[in-house]
Formats: C-alpha cells, sequence, structure tokens
C-alpha cells in the first residue's frame, strides 16, 4: 500500500513538471506569433515622431488613431490621395460574391458527384481534383486572353469569375468529402417521396451541411481576400483590391515612410479575415474532421 | 392495395449478373419477405421493385401496370429503410409528412393524415421532436409512419429491424405483423434473419447469389425444401445433415447410415415414387432436431413415423424447454431436441427416435430435394 502511494506520488510530481514544459513551449510559441502582431498594433497607435524617438517595441506614450483614419481616407495610392477605403471595398466587391458563388457551386457539385453518381463521375472528380494543384502563374496569361475576349478585363466581374472557376476545385472536394458520409438512402427516401434533384438539394442537404458551409467559406474568403496575384494581374487602377492598395502604399518611394499609417493599412487588410475565423472558427476544425470519422 | 408480379426480371452490373431470372407472384395484402444470405441479391430486388435501380431485364407490373420505366415517385410505394433514413433537420412531424408536401397535399388534409398515423403508431408526443432526440425504435416507428402517411400500393421493407436490439426487434416484430393484419397492405420485406421471415410472411422467397432458391409458403419451405442451401438456411437449429444410402430393406425402402459397429437401418414407410431411382445410391439424408428426439411411440403423434436407433451422446444444451443433445453419427455432429426430463447424461447410451414422416432427402450432387 505505501508502495502505491509512493509510485503515484512520484507520477504526479513527474506530470506536473511535463505540464509545466508543455505550457512553457506553447507560451514561448504563442508569443514568437503574438509579437509582430504587438509590434504592428503599437506602432499604428504612435505618431510619426513618437515612432523615430521611441524603440521598436515600446508602448505608445500618446494613443492616437490618427495612422488609422489617415490610412482609410487620405493615403496615396499611386497618385490617387483618398485612402484605402475604395480599394476595402472593391475588395469586398469581389471576395463577397466569389465565395458565396464558389460554395454554392461545390455544394451542387459535391452533391451531384456523391448522391447522383453517373457515368464518368470518378473522372470528373479526379479533373477537378487536379485543378487544386495548378499553380496561380500558370493560368495567368490565358486566363487575361479569356477575360479579355469576355469583356471583364480589369473589373471586379472578372476578379470574381477568376476567383470562382480557381475556387470550385476547392469547393468541390470539401463538399463531395463531407456528403460521402451522409447516407444514401436519405436521398433514395426522398425520392421516394416524390422529391427531385434540386428539391433535395434545398431542403435535406444543404440545411445539414453547415459545418462544411463553414469550412468553406472561411477557406475561400481567406483565399480570395489575401489574393495578391490575381489581383495585381487583373484589376488596375481604381478597381484594384485591398492587398494590390497595401503594396502600393507600403511600397511608396516617395516622400516620409509613414510606418504608422503602414500598420495600420496592413492591420485593416488583415481585420476581415480575423474577423471570419474568430467568428466562425469553432465550426471550422468541426467542419474538417466531419467527413473523416464515420458517425 | 395492389398485387406484385415479377416476370423474368434480372440485374446486371456490367458483366456482373447480380439477379438471375426472378419470377415471383404474390396477391393483393401478401406478405412477401425475401430472405438471404448477405450478397444474394435481395436489397438489388427490392430497390428494383422500388424503381431505385432499373432492371436490366425482364416485366415489373403492380396490379396490371408495368412499372419498369415509371418514376420510384409515381409507383405508388412507399418504403422503409435499415438505417431508417429520417431527414435529420426536420421534425418527425415534417418527415412524416415531407412526401405529402410534395405531392401538394393542402396542409390541412396533411395535418389530419399526420394525427392518424401518429396514433396508429403511438408517437404522439414525439411529433416536435428531431430524428437526434429518438431512441432506436422510436426512429424505427417514424420511418413507418412516414410509409403509412402515403396509403401507397405496396410497402417495401429493407431490413428494418436489424439496427434495433434483440427485445425491440422481437417487439416491433409483431407489431410489423399486427399492421400487416389490421391494414391487410401488399408487403415485401428484405431480411437475412430467417426467423424474421418465418414469423412475418405469407409467402417466402429463398435467394441465394442472385437465384430464386424457393419462393412458397413459411410452411412448405420448412417442411419441403428444395434443396440443401434452403433447408439449412430455413430453421434454428438449423437441419441435419447425415450421408447416408437409400437402400431396399426387405421389401420397404430404407436410409442406411454408416457406422463403425453397425449401419443405422431408418426404414421410410409410403417412400415418394421420386426415391425409387436413388435405390443402392449415397443420398444426403435431412432431418430437423425436432424430428429427432428421445424414445417415442406412434401413437404420441398422429401421422409420424417413428424409427428407434441407440446412439452415444456427446453433448447436451439445455435450452429450458427443450434439451439439445448432440451426438455423432458418420463423422458429422447431429442435433436432437430432448425433453427436459428425458434428457441424458454426456457419454450415455440413449435410444433416440427419428420421425422418417418429416425427413428430407437430396441429391448428393445437385444438393436437390429428391
Amino acid at each position: 500500500m505505501a508502495d502505491i502511494q509512493h509510485y503515484s506520488h512520484d507520477a504526479g510530481w513527474k506530470h506536473t513538471i511535463l505540464r509545466g514544459l508543455l505550457y512553457l513551449v506553447l507560451i514561448l510559441f504563442a508569443a514568437y506569433y503574438l509579437f509582430p502582431l504587438f509590434v504592428m498594433i503599437s506602432t499604428s497607435l504612435k505618431s510619426l515622431s513618437e515612432i523615430r524617438e521611441g524603440s521598436l517595441i515600446s508602448l505608445p506614450r500618446v494613443v492616437t488613431f490618427d495612422a488609422w483614419t489617415y490610412a482609410w481616407n487620405e493615403a496615396c495610392v499611386g497618385v490617387e490621395c483618398s485612402g484605402i477605403k475604395i480599394y476595402f471595398w472593391n475588395s469586398v466587391k469581389m471576395a463577397v460574391p466569389a465565395v458565396l458563388i464558389s460554395t454554392f457551386l461545390g455544394a451542387i457539385n459535391g452533391y451531384a458527384l456523391t448522391k447522383w453518381r453517373f457515368k464518368g463521375a470518378n473522372i470528373v472528380f479526379a479533373l477537378l481534383l487536379f485543378g487544386c494543384f495548378i499553380p496561380f502563374q500558370v493560368v495567368l496569361l490565358p486566363m487575361s486572353q479569356v477575360l479579355g475576349s469576355l469583356g471583364l478585363a480589369s473589373s471586379t466581374t472578372g476578379l470574381v469569375l477568376v476567383h470562382v472557376v480557381y475556387g470550385l476545385c476547392f469547393t468541390t472536394l470539401f463538399f463531395r468529402n463531407y456528403y460521402v458520409s451522409i447516407p444514401d438512402e436519405l436521398v433514395k427516401a426522398a425520392t421516394i417521396d416524390g422529391a427531385g434533384f434540386f428539391t433535395i438539394f434545398w431542403r435535406i442537404i444543404l440545411p445539414i451541411s453547415t459545418p462544411i458551409i463553414v469550412v468553406s467559406v472561411i477557406w475561400q474568403f481567406t483565399q480570395i481576400w489575401n489574393d495578391f496575384l490575381f489581383g495585381a494581374s487583373f484589376a488596375s487602377g481604381d478597381n484594384a483590391p485591398m492587398t494590390v492598395a497595401l503594396n502600393n502604399i507600403v511600397n511608396t518611394t516617395t516622400g516620409v515612410k509613414q510606418y504608422n499609417v503602414d500598420m495600420a493599412t496592413a492591420l485593416l487588410t488583415g481585420l476581415p479575415t480575423l474577423l471570419v475565423y474568430v467568428l466562425a472558427g469553432k465550426y471550422f476544425v468541426r467542419g474538417l474532421t466531419a467527413g473523416s470519422v464515420k458517425g | 392495395m395492389a398485387s406484385l408480379t415479377l416476370d423474368k426480371v434480372r440485374k446486371a452490373f456490367g458483366p456482373v449478373e447480380v439477379l438471375k431470372e426472378i419470377n415471383i407472384a404474390i396477391e393483393d395484402g401478401e406478405f412477401l419477405v425475401l430472405v438471404g444470405p448477405s450478397g444474394c441479391g435481395k436489397s438489388t430486388l427490392l430497390n428494383l421493385i422500388a424503381g431505385l435501380e432499373g432492371s436490366s431485364d425482364g416485366e415489373i407490373r403492380i396490379g396490371d401496370r408495368v412499372i419498369n420505366d415509371v418514376h420510384p415517385k409515381d409507383r405508388n410505394i412507399a418504403m422503409v429503410f435499415q438505417s431508417y433514413a429520417l431527414y435529420p433537420n426536420m421534425t418527425v412531424r415534417k418527415n412524416i409528412t415531407f412526401g405529402l408536401e410534395i405531392r401538394g397535399v393542402s396542409a390541412a388534409e396533411r395535418d389530419k393524415a399526420v394525427a392518424d398515423v401518429a396514433k396508429l403508431l403511438q408517437i404522439e408526443a414525439l411529433l416536435d421532436r428531431k430524428p437526434s432526440q429518438l431512441s432506436g425504435g422510436q426512429r424505427q416507428r417514424v420511418a413507418m409512419g412516414r410509409a403509412l402517411v402515403r396509403d401507397p400500393d405496396i410497402f417495401l421493407f429493407d431490413e428494418p429491424l436489424s439496427n434495433l436490439d434483440a427485445k425491440l426487434r422481437v417487439d416491433m416484430r409483431t407489431e410489423i405483423k399486427k399492421l400487416h393484419q389490421r391494414l391487410g397492405a401488399t408487403i415485401v420485406y428484405v431480411t437475412h434473419d430467417q426467423i424474421e421471415a418465418m414469423t412475418l410472411a405469407s409467402r417466402i422467397a429463398v435467394m441465394k447469389d442472385g437465384i430464386l432458391q424457393q419462393f412458397d409458403t413459411p410452411q412448405n419451405i420448412y417442411e419441403r425444401p428444395n434443396n440443401i442451401f434452403v433447408a439449412g438456411f430455413i430453421g434454428s437449429p438449423s437441419m441435419n445433415f447425415i450421408n447416408a444410402t437409400l437402400i431396399n430393406d426387405n421389401g420397404n425402402l430404407a436410409v442406411s447410415i454408416k457406422r463403425d459397429n453397425d449401419p443405422i437401418i431408418l426404414t421410410l414407410k409410403d417412400a415418394p415414387e421420386s426415391y425409387q431411382g436413388y435405390v443402392g445410391k449415397d443420398v444426403v439424408f435431412g432431418i430437423r432436431p425436432e424430428g429427432l428426439t428421445h424414445k417415442r411411440t406412434g401413437s404420441d403423434q398422429p401421422g409420424s413415423q417413428y424409427v428407434n436407433f441407440d446412439c452415444k451422446v456427446e453433448v447436451i444444451e439445455p435450452t429450458g424447454a427443450d434439451t439439445m443433445t448432440v451426438v455423432e453419427i458418420g463423422g458429422k455432429e447431429i442435433v436432437a431436441r430432448v425433453r427436459p426430463d428425458r434428457a441424458p447424461q454426456p457419454g450415455e447410451i440413449m435410444t433416440f427416435s427419428a420421425d422418417m414422416s418429416q425427413i428430407s432427402l437430396f441429391d448428393p450432387v445437385t444438393e436437390l430435394r429428391i
């Protein structure tokens, strides 16, 4: 009896040390990732003179949102000095429709590929899957030709089209893998009940797809909002998305380098994706693992 | 309500023929059970009737209407699935009325229909719950409610009880039987459980490897199985099969079973004409455990022909109602059903009675009934 107590006491002690080490490592990693964010936020809240005097990691003596309002309303993108607000809305106008359309089409594709299997369904799926591995750069030239012939060059609509086409492979993959785990009998039962392809989709399949819709929306929103290459290639001037505008502000070579404005602009650019993660993050992991274990 | 006819129905997936010329016809109000081991094609056959898969050949008729090319929703059938296939996002009420809603039945009529069905199945209290909030048995009822509410010509059941625990399965089995008697509906029921088949069916279709082995009433299938497979599949514990020879014993036909010391000779009275061709040849002698008992005389049960023989008892397995007594004959373990008060001890030499009026003989090569 005494022996057992001795052992368990010993194990508890080891356990505590291991726990402590684990937390130490985790805290170090968290700090490593959070430190740049801290520098960005604190710099964006300082005045330019304070940035020049103080050190990089010091907290702002006087908190000012001047840099944020300046970035939003007055910062110069190229020769235009009306802030990044128009580019922010450009990005919204691009990302929201592109995310919704690509998610919706992915859902339809996944549904058709799993529940209405047709001859060659596997080949179609394989080709779609292959689309996930095509690097962006490869399609730049042919895509610009297509957009030109459609009359969509340098427009937000054109960008939406590009992102929908490119995102389709991923969203189809998500939805297909999710729907594989939904029993076919559900569709059979609804067929006998008299429902057709779209009725079953709207009334039965889509209402039980929330986790995977969230995954698809987060993934697509992050991809599309953060995209720089397509934005820089297919939309120019007033139609450019946020990421391109950010680059133009930060990489400007004339005048005084306004670090606080740069930081505020960068934070504004990153904010929407951050928001999406915070709001829907808990569904993300749940949705990603949903298809992997048969419930 | 309607009759159902399957006329030379075939189904092939590419080069693989999963159903080979199935002929089945049932009358209005019959309870047909398709039974067989997994992969025998019984579920495929049910899907053909439902229209969820197209047949490769042959004709399926409900009443006089050929339905081969009719869409499932227009066949006027309802189906209960093994997984119940309840719509997870809808309440029980919605689940039951979904089919009616799609068919454009008015809200007032739907409410009345769902109330009737809920009362019949005693699920009134569950109507506003989601399927995830129901137990297995309750889901089963809801799935049946969804089928009943449509008042179809034919009900199709695809192994509806196999996801329930043993006790509930027996209860639901009785309830399905009651429901059938009350509604007089035509039912096609798929199962791999031969007890379900025997208890529920008005006629059973035993299938194996896509071939219909026998299509008959439960009693006929039990007493006069077409072949060794059917004989072994139906009945629990299953029929004993003993390699034997058919001989002529002083003018009477008899089954002779080889044994180390002396053969067992079981004389047959009124042997069927078909046995004559097998005199002097090897046969497979099939006898059910209840045909093999402790020593009895013909007066115990009129119509029986008891023949006695002695044998050493190997193992006994009491079940309460009967004691299953295992003996070894011809290198095979044979089960006899003995009354508990007459049960022997292992190792004892006991006199058994074989009821020769209940036996089956099979051809050892074709495995068909002689």
